[in-house]
């Protein structure tokens, strides 16, 4: 298949894949108990209340035609207006998104510049001190709730230590949230400790993997060193199924983000998802889960791209 | 090589390599595995020493340790001296600077030896590179020079390829390449041509003879195929259980054997009965061989199988495969068929079509008189119960976390339900006794058994329901010859017993010599020919047959000889013709 055509597939796989994802979320949001009247009125709106502001809303409608109406907005650019914030979705979205992909590409740079090194090291010193040492905090890491290690990383390097603030930069751009890069340091810390656990490990084994391959003794066969062997040869190969996995990730980092821009008050699209959550506020919580599944679907798409890259075999269907 | 006999085996001192003593152990979970021990040996420069032996001999273990390649838990003793170095207790940094350069060393799985994400020409380049200070560019041209000298078509474009854009034949050759694009003193080669097609390896053995002769490369041959030591070594050393048991010129050793083991393990070996260089044919074929009974004779009565003009399309459009195309053959009841060709040629998936597994793009298949395409899946399911399969790889094909006893008695679970379990037990018994496995082994698991053992399990699976069809796809080429022979004798009198039908699919022209008594010789999804074995696979009509014989080495140096003469005659032969 020519590179031309698999994007052209790949690309309206991934449309039908959103246009899924959004009958799935509208249909499992309306299921929730407590309407957003509620939510926005209050406990003591009156029944007539809340029927008056679902027929100003168009939430008196069967559900289909709710989604259709919020279809066609959709394709003109229209998220909508926020229930609770009083401002178009889409504004919100922009403004927000931005910071939390910021936050959420830096912790996954520094996640697997810290992660794919470390599990080459733990491999070429499997069952060695360090790799048992390394594996040990791995686990630590990968088995302790974002929202913990983030209070913990307050507590010793903000409160104990006070090296680093314990709220992230409150700018209004990403300029401005770059501009004190200090208080990037805790948040992306907090989000990149799970990455560095889970991508070390899968590092390590598809490293421990190649390394018994027959092309590695062809090589030692013919004279190339050690160090030789891993850069040219056996780093490559084990990149391949870790990049694989990268696409799949891009939820698990949005889910983190949540936790983490909760945790520190930083203002992205994790805490706008977590406060519309909160107050019923539909249309946010639908703008928000299209905009991390389209996220999603890119991320994997990228990650088929970069395969083809890495892998030819993967391009002549062989892999 | 008999023509232009190089420097004497036996120059004192100018060996390329000698071991001295040299001892392996493997340290495992159950305590330490001594491999090999006391090896001594040596290989003069120019000079062929095959390494025979069967698996676990230790042969390879040996060539490993001769390159310094032994995996970290296993410790060596004693000397290998590869040109003046000591390898033995060698640090990297000077093993590096000799593997590739003084010694270099040729696999035996072309398919995995080469870095799939590397094209061909810059890993021979890295090899060039890792010695010599040259360019990068100098490099990749010397490498295109390597790529010709193997015989690699269109070089240039041919460097640019992925391992996975060339065949297996040509994989080997770039590993070759690889070997000896240092110009190397000593070359090792374990099993290089186990993987390929009997043509291929005919091709690689004569690059490999060329490419010796030409710079003076000593060479050591690790092999289990005799044919293969009597085409191109000069001395032979056997190996047994670790240690060397006999060693001497290669017409000694094959043709006059002295030590116990090398006698049994060379009548082991299945030998191809020739016509052709001088009507050599061995005496040792068996008396009551195929075709021993009613010579020529068409088999009467219904088939068990047959296939009539069946074609078989993978895929569709551009990149459909067209796997089979209009082969037709039957097997009848006690008879053994057997389905010969090289790899891709289509023999397996004709046996897939004959169980039934793959429905035939055209044509028709009969099981035991009924049309498969016409019968339902119930109807289709209880003839299937007629039929017994064994498949190549014994470790695949066993499920590791059934017992063996389970295994077996899964086709009467399946077929005959109502049976209860004692009468279970005493039926997996009984075939066990049949295949010459004591009863124990039904209470242990697969991987406690050896190899052999194993394919007598898969076997007694095939068997249990007393089928009137046996399909076996390569049901020995895994196995040591000794093993194959064993097996095989088990195959016979069973058929002989219980009359079933048997389609034999194999790659190895000798065994299939041996024991079928027609044969279907395919090449690239069609029957090339079909006929008595002792007709078609001594006197063939086609020329691709012939070339396939041609191809087979035999274990018998003199005999072979003539017979590479006589191949190297007419392919040079058709080569000027082709010009002219």
């Amino acid at each position: 298949m020519s590179t031309y055509s698999f994007l052209i597939r790949r690309v309206l796989q991934a449309l039908a894949v959103v246009l899924l994802v959004t009958v799935v979320v509208f249909c499992l949001l309306h299921a929730l108990p407590g309407g957003p009247a509620r939510g926005i009125l209050g406990p003591q709106a009156t029944a007539s209340q809340i029927t008056a502001f679902n027929h100003e809303q168009g939430l008196d409608k069967p559900l289909p035609v709710q989604y259709v109406y919020y279809l066609n907005q959709l394709i003109h650019g229209d998220l909508g207006m926020s229930y609770t914030l009083n401002e178009p979705v889409s504004q919100l979205i922009t403004e927000r998104l931005p910071k939390t992909l910021l936050l959420t590409v830096l912790s996954a740079v520094v996640g697997l510049l810290v992660a794919v090194p470390l599990g080459v090291w733990q491999a070429v010193r499997r069952n060695k001190p360090v790799d048992y040492v390394i594996t040990t905090l791995s686990f630590i890491a990968y088995s302790t709730p974002v929202y913990f290690l983030g209070l913990i990383l307050v507590l010793v390097f903000s409160q104990v230590l006070p090296w680093f603030p314990a709220q992230a930069p409150q700018g209004n751009s990403v300029l401005a949230v770059l501009s004190q890069p200090q208080g990037l340091v805790l948040p992306v810390v907090a989000g990149a400790a799970t990455m560095v656990a889970v991508f070390s490990r899968y590092m390590r084994s598809a490293t421990l993997e190649n390394l018994t391959e027959d092309y590695v003794r062809t090589a030692r066969a013919g004279g190339s060193r050690p160090r030789a062997i891993l850069t040219r040869h056996v780093f490559r190969n084990s990149l391949t199924p870790v990049v694989a996995m990268l696409g799949y990730y891009v939820p698990v980092l949005f889910g983190g983000a949540l936790v983490v821009e909760q945790l520190f008050n930083y203002p992205g699209m994790g805490l706008l998802f977590w406060t519309a959550a909160q107050s019923s506020d539909y249309p946010v919580l639908l703008g928000c889960v299209l905009v991390i599944s389209i996220a999603t679907v890119t991320g994997t798409l990228l990650a088929d791209v970069l395969q083809r890259v890495i892998d030819p075999r993967v391009k002549a269907g062989r892999s | 090589m008999s023509a232009v006999r190089r420097p004497a085996a036996d120059t004192l001192g100018g060996h390329i390599l000698d071991l001295d003593d040299l001892g392996v152990v493997f340290t495992t979970e159950t305590g330490p595995v001594q491999a090999v021990r006391g090896v001594s040996l040596h290989v003069a420069p120019g000079e062929t020493l095959a390494l025979v032996g069967e698996s676990g001999s230790g042969k390879s273990t040996v060539a490993l340790a001769a390159m310094g390649l032994l995996s970290g838990n296993a410790r060596a003793t004693g000397r290998a001296v590869v040109d003046g170095t000591d390898i033995v207790g060698a640090d990297e940094e000077r093993l590096s600077g000799l593997r590739g350069s003084t010694v270099s060393m040729v696999f035996q799985e072309p398919a995995t030896a080469l870095d799939p994400l590397t094209r061909v020409g810059k890993q021979i380049a890295e090899v060039i590179r890792n010695h010599r200070r040259v360019s990068a560019a100098d490099a990749a041209e010397r490498a295109v020079e390597l790529l010709r000298r193997v015989g690699i078509p269109e070089p240039e474009q041919r460097a640019r390829a992925y391992p996975f854009q060339l065949s297996g034949g040509q994989r080997q050759r770039v590993v070759i390449a690889m070997a000896i694009a240092n110009e190397p003193a000593l070359l090792i080669a374990d099993e290089p041509t186990t993987a390929l097609d009997v043509t291929v390896q005919a091709e690689i053995l004569d690059l490999l003879r060329r490419l010796a002769e030409e710079t003076g490369t000593g060479v050591l041959l690790v092999t289990h195929n005799m044919g293969v030591v009597a085409d191109f070594a000069d001395r032979v050393a056997v190996m047994y259980q670790g240690a060397i048991v006999e060693t001497g010129p290669v017409e000694d050793v094959l043709l006059r054997p002295s030590h116990d083991y090398t006698k049994r393990l060379l009548s082991a070996v299945p030998r191809l009965s020739v016509a052709e260089a001088g009507g050599t044919a061995r005496a040792d074929e068996r008396a009551d061989g195929p075709g021993a009974d009613a010579p020529g004779a068409a088999p009467a009565g219904q088939p068990a199988v047959e296939l009539t003009d069946v074609s078989v399309v993978f895929g569709r459009g551009k990149q459909a495969v067209h796997a089979l195309k209009g082969v037709s053959f039957a097997v009848h009841p006690g008879e053994t068929l057997g389905l010969v060709g090289e790899s891709g040629s289509g023999k397996s998936t004709a046996s897939r079509v004959a169980l039934g597994l793959i429905a035939p793009t055209a044509g028709s298949v009969t099981l035991f008189g009924a049309d498969l395409a016409r019968t339902r899946a119930r109807a289709r399911r209880a003839l299937r119960a007629g039929i017994g399969v064994v498949l190549q790889d014994p470790v695949a094909s066993l499920d590791a976390r059934m017992t063996v006893g389970e295994c077996v008695a899964e086709p009467l679970r399946i077929h005959r339900g109502r049976l209860s379990g004692r009468e279970r037990e005493s039926l997996v018994a009984a075939v066990l006794d049949r295949v010459r496995l004591p009863r124990e082994v039904a209470r242990r698991t697969p991987r406690e058994l050896s190899g052999g053992q194993r394919q007598r399990v898969s076997l007694a699976r095939a068997l249990v329901l007393e089928p009137r069809l046996l399909v076996a796809d390569e049901p020995t080429s895994a196995l040591d010859v000794s093993v194959q022979e064993a097996v095989l004798e088990v195959i016979r009198e069973l058929q002989e017993e219980l009359g079933f039908a048997c389609l034999f699919v194999s790659h190895d022209l000798a065994v299939v010599q041996q024991f079928a008594r027609r044969v279907v010789v395919m090449r690239a999804g069609r029957a090339e020919e079909q006929g008595l074995t002792s007709a078609t696979l001594l006197h063939p009509e086609t020329d691709y047959t012939r070339r396939l014989l041609a191809a087979v080495p035999v274990p018998d140096p003199v005999v072979q000889r003539g017979r590479r003469a006589e191949r190297l005659a007419t392919l040079a032969a058709g080569r000027t013709e082709e010009q002219g």
